[in-house]
């Protein structure tokens, strides 16, 4: 996919519960996938990441740490996430990009 | 709904955005496939037992055959409980542990877990060492599934239980 390489935005969709209240099921988020060309991600960020038990899915979740060449997320919804506590430290190669609009349903 | 909203929908059907999972699996994630073994083993062991029980003859006493209707009960007692756990045990992994990713990978795993389930039954239905040595068996074929998707080799060896059958363990790295 071409525009995937050359256009910075992409948009997704929303689904499941884990980043209540800050997004919600059928929302859309559009992502900026240069966000992290000159800066680095910081704790706060919220992104979208490949999954790391399914590299085909992607997830999103709120960074609460960074270390060299990995993040860490958590869900908003503590209580209902499947995040870094689970799976661990993501690599940054495996971040899409930083949230950058949120189109509330 | 607001007009940006409305727009993103409407380009969602010209072209559907790909889905950001807000993944939300209470994150429990602690999944062992060693508690379906362990109570397979314990099967195998009660078959072991009740073989190795000595049957009462015809002048036995009274106290004799107490005796071994008493053990004969534990034997099964505890016979029953294991069998119904190991089940109970391969069906969270199964339901609740194995993603249609790994599904993917071991394309097997609807077959093998369908047919621990059935074999755990008839090992808790009769008395039969075939039948538990086949749920022991059906137990380390899925903890081999299991731990191949955490990222783990196994090794084979033997349980170091009276049963000493041989088991899949990880090889923790």
């Amino acid at each position: 996919m071409i525009r995937s390489v050359t256009f910075p935005l992409r948009r997704f969709r929303v689904e499941d519960d884990s980043m209540r209240p800050t997004l919600a099921p059928g929302d859309y988020v559009v992502v900026n996938r240069w966000a992290y060309r000159l800066r680095r991600p910081a704790a706060g960020d919220v992104v979208v990441v490949r999954d790391p038990e399914a590299p085909e899915r992607f997830l999103v979740k709120r960074i609460f740490d960074v270390n060299r060449s990995r993040i860490e997320v958590v869900g908003d919804n503590e209580g209902r996430s499947r995040d870094s506590r689970t799976f661990g430290p993501i690599p940054l190669e495996e971040v899409i990009g930083k949230v950058w609009i949120r189109l509330r349903r | 709904m607001s007009l940006l909203y409305s727009l993103a929908r409407l380009l969602d059907r010209i072209s559907p955005a790909p889905i950001a999972y807000a993944h939300c699996d209470i994150p429990c994630g602690i999944y062992d496939p060693h508690h379906s073994q362990l109570a397979a083993h314990t099967v195998v062991r009660m078959n072991d037992l009740i073989n190795q029980l000595e049957k009462p003859g015809t002048s036995a006493t009274p106290e004799q055959r107490q005796e071994y209707t008493n053990k004969l009960a534990r034997y099964l007692a505890t016979k029953e409980q294991h069998a119904e756990m190991a089940k109970n045990e391969i069906r969270i992994l199964w339901g609740d542990y194995f993603k249609p990713e790994h599904l993917k990978t071991f394309p097997e795993l609807h077959d093998l877990v369908w047919k621990a389930l059935k074999t755990a039954s008839k090992a808790r239905q009769e008395i039969n060492l075939q039948a538990a040595e086949d749920l022991l068996k059906a137990t380390n074929d899925i903890a081999s599934i299991f731990w191949k998707t955490k990222g783990f080799e196994t090794i084979t060896a033997k349980a170091p239980y009276p049963t000493e059958r041989q088991t899949v363990y990880p090889k923790y790295k």
